[in-house]
């Protein structure tokens, strides 16, 4: 029994204490609790460069140009001098407001996943400013702001929003629902399916427009691209819908007159589900609070 | 090799390939970790504290750093995906931790089915145009199954003639041919010719299956074939699995439905097991118990040693032209020594440079296909602390855990861990075990994950480049 080395397999020297011995505890749920984390930086990619450098080019050269007209205008005259640099002025207010707008679509798209993450994550202070934000842009979402201030967990603050989802969520099933029935009449009437397709596609992305600005987003062109991306690709969530989406089809279309018409043109019930699919798509899309 | 032989795996393959390449191009990439391991390596519990973990670090704690810090913070969120209707049985992750918690906690059973989960996790795009393409998604998939049937792989290559031999050769050497006594005895008596009656079929697989459990439970052992006799799985035993090894000698309707019956365990366990789970994956964790093996004496450490090196030579690794041309292929494979809360923390490096040696022969197969590799030592729940024992007047590094049979606080020196493969010498004392500790105190519903030492290593190493 004397060289440890030499292996006599694992040692065991008990404890004098003979009852049962409280479990060991790392205090591993204070350990792991989350804290506050840096942003992430945004790392410009390759094609990011490209058309980031092809936009300095134009705009810088072009402001170049202008500014260089617009003093030799002041050359030639008072009158002409101010009505060019007027005339640029507005056009590039014009051209930065436009800009400006596609960044806050695009951000406040970005707050949504942001919302939504901190929902997940249980991250009671961003959910609550995330909710607060966005209650300042919903029509009835100041009287919200009492029961968001008041909530002291994730699922309270969710359970306070909760109603003015609903009424939300059936709102944007209305906006499906018209959409529905004038794809449905376009199909009904036009003469060609490439035509039918063309005026879907506007239709649809008008709708996801109107179920964006439903929740308080104002989506540009960027900011419907991504909703769109969202709302097409989201597999799961389509799967999940499509049942109830049936039944409200067989609804819209229980019209007997409808029905015969449906019936002729075939692509009109197909028409009217796809619509109302991409209305709920679209609010899931648009929502802070995750779905259950 | 294989895609020689099977120009329809080999459309598979590329049609594998394609997806794969798509699937990066959107940002929706899928990994298939294959996490192999011997039976008893830890395979469930360490898949069950992976999937744990991630999905408490999905919802922001801070159970995994380092893969914390491989994401950069752009992990969003980690989710489980809703099972299919026709898929394998769920791995119960809930479940298990569960048990783990409780009072008194209980180790996931000997896993006897396949079982898989698939975790999708979310992370925010880099670039600037991010929010238009929507979160980058990476679907992990992972599979549960009894670590016995990992032998068969080696199988699938032999025919019946040589897997005969190589075994019996095998059964003969060392402490084996004790507890194969009975089943030599049962074969030196059939005669030459031996017919082939179900009840002598039945008789000699009885005996072959408790020689098999013989050396797995009493010797430690692992190279044992067929994994199926061994744990046969939900449907229990079928006749298919009735058959052994026979001398070459042997001659006959015996022999002949011998190795009938073989051919047809090896079309069953190619077509169930190795095709749809192990013909592809990109990422291995090779999980061993080290000081298990160790403790279990020369024979059962080499057996260990051979039994791995002949799952990685059955594998596919990639590297060959057919590989190539399909993109099919392995990334990266980690060497892991589980349970590494067996030792102090100053042994764990000796620990990891043991099992650098153990596997050696299959690090060099796959390093040759030009596949990254790595060794870690880890425990997937960490169940000990590092304490100071006396053994006859000197200190020594121990650890201390409360015990799982007699559920007393004990210290425990695992004695001192060889930096390679020792002299027989040193093996004099016979076969041992460790004793199992308790888990630590959990949150019976895991929403922060489990303790664990160095599993975040691992996982970066890993799958750190994907994030
Ligand atoms: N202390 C400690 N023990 C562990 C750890 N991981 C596994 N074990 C022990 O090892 C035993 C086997 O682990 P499993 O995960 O069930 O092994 P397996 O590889 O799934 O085995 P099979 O299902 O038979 O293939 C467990 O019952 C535990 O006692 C660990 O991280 N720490
Ligand atoms: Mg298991």
């Amino acid at each position: 029994m004397s060289d440890p080395n030499a292996p006599r397999g694992p040692r065991v020297i008990l404890e004098e204490d003979t009852r049962p011995a409280q479990r060991l505890d790392f205090q591993w749920e204070q350990a792991v609790v989350p804290v506050a984390e840096p942003r992430p930086t945004v790392r410009w990619s390759g094609i990011g460069r490209v058309l980031g450098g092809g936009a300095l080019l134009i705009g810088g050269i072009t402001l170049i140009d202008s500014v260089n007209f617009v003093v030799d205008q002041f050359g030639r005259g008072m009158l002409e001098g101010a009505a060019t640099l007027g005339v640029v002025a507005g056009g590039i207010a014009l051209i930065g407001s436009g800009v400006w707008r596609e960044f806050r679509g695009l951000a406040s798209i970005r707050n949504v996943d942001q919302a939504r993450a901190a929902f997940a994550r249980g991250d009671l202070a961003t959910a609550k400013a995330e909710a607060l934000r966005w209650a300042a842009t919903v029509p009835d979402g100041a009287a919200l702001v009492p029961a968001i201030q008041a909530a002291r967990t994730v699922d309270e603050l969710q359970l306070a929003l909760q109603p003015c989802m609903q009424s939300l969520e059936q709102r944007a099933g209305a906006l499906g629902r018209s959409a529905a029935m004038q794809a449905f009449a376009v199909t009904a009437i036009s003469p060609s399916p490439a035509l039918d397709a063309l005026i879907f596609a506007w239709r649809g992305v008008r709708l996801v427009r109107q179920v964006a600005s439903l929740h308080g987003l104002r989506p540009g062109l960027f900011g419907t691209l991504a909703l769109l991306r969202r709302t097409l690709w989201d597999a799961a969530t389509v799967a999940a819908t499509d049942v109830v989406l049936d039944a409200g089809a067989r609804a819209l279309l229980s019209n007997p007159l409808l029905q015969h018409v449906a019936g002729e043109v075939g692509a009109g019930a197909v028409a009217v589900r796809r619509m109302l699919r991409l209305a709920k798509v679209s609010a899931e899309a648009c929502r802070i609070t995750p779905t259950q | 090799m294989s895609g020689l032989l099977d120009p329809f795996g080999l459309l598979r393959d590329a049609a594998y390939g394609a997806e794969r390449f798509g699937r990066s191009l959107l940002g929706q990439e899928r990994i298939r970790l294959a996490v192999t391991g011997l039976t008893r390596a830890g395979k469930t519990v360490f898949i069950t504290s992976l999937l744990a973990n991630l999905l408490a670090a999905g919802r922001g704690r801070r159970t995994l750093p380092a893969l914390e810090a491989a994401a950069g913070g752009r992990l969003r969120g980690v989710k489980a995906v809703a099972p299919e209707l026709h898929g394998l049985p769920r791995f119960d992750v809930a479940a298990h931790v569960a048990a783990l918690a409780a009072n008194p906690p209980a180790w996931p059973a000997r896993t006897d089915d396949l079982s898989s989960l698939e975790l999708v996790l979310e992370l925010d795009r880099q670039s600037l145009f991010g929010s238009v393409m929507g979160p980058r998604t990476i679907t992990l998939e992972l599979l549960d199954y009894p670590g016995e049937w990992l032998l068969d792989l080696p199988m699938l290559r032999q025919d019946f003639a040589a897997w005969s031999q190589a075994t019996l050769a095998r059964l003969r050497s060392g402490p084996r041919a004790a507890e194969a006594a009975r089943f030599f005895a049962f074969l030196d008596a059939l005669p030459n010719y031996a017919p082939a009656d179900d009840s002598l079929i039945r008789e000699g697989a009885a005996l072959y299956r408790d020689t098999l459990r013989g050396c797995r439970d009493k010797l430690g052992f692992r190279f044992l074939q067929p994994g199926r006799l061994l744990n046969p799985g939900p449907r229990g035993e079928t006749p298919l699995l009735w058959f052994f090894p026979v001398p070459r000698l042997l001659q006959g309707e015996l022999a002949e439905a011998m190795a009938e019956r073989h051919r047809a365990y090896i079309e069953a366990q190619r077509e169930e097991f190795f095709e749809p789970y192990f013909r592809r994956f990109e990422r291995q964790a090779v999980l061993v118990d080290v000081l298990g093996a160790l403790h279990a004496g020369r024979e059962a450490f080499e057996d260990t040693a051979d039994a791995l090196a002949a799952i990685a030579e059955a594998l596919r690794y990639g590297g060959g032209w057919l590989d190539w041309l399909t993109g099919v292929g392995v990334d990266r494979v980690a060497f892991v020594a589980t349970k590494a809360d067996h030792v102090p923390a100053r042994q764990r490096d000796a620990l990891s440079a043991l099992l650098g040696h153990l596997v050696a022969a299959p690090q060099g197969r796959v390093a040759s296909a030009g596949v990254a590799t790595s060794v870690h030592a880890l425990a997937s729940v960490r169940c000990t602390e590092d304490d100071v024992a006396t053994l006859d007047g000197r200190p020594v590094a121990a650890v201390r855990g409360v015990l799982m049979e007699s559920r007393r606080s004990a210290k425990v020196y695992p004695g001192e861990i060889p930096l390679r493969p020792p002299e027989p010498g040193f093996w004099e004392h016979g076969f041992f075990e460790m004793p199992e500790f308790q888990p630590p105190r959990l949150d019976p519903a895991g929403g922060a994950g489990v303790p664990h030492l160095g599993l975040d290593a691992l996982v970066a190493a890993l799958i750190g480049d994907k994030l």
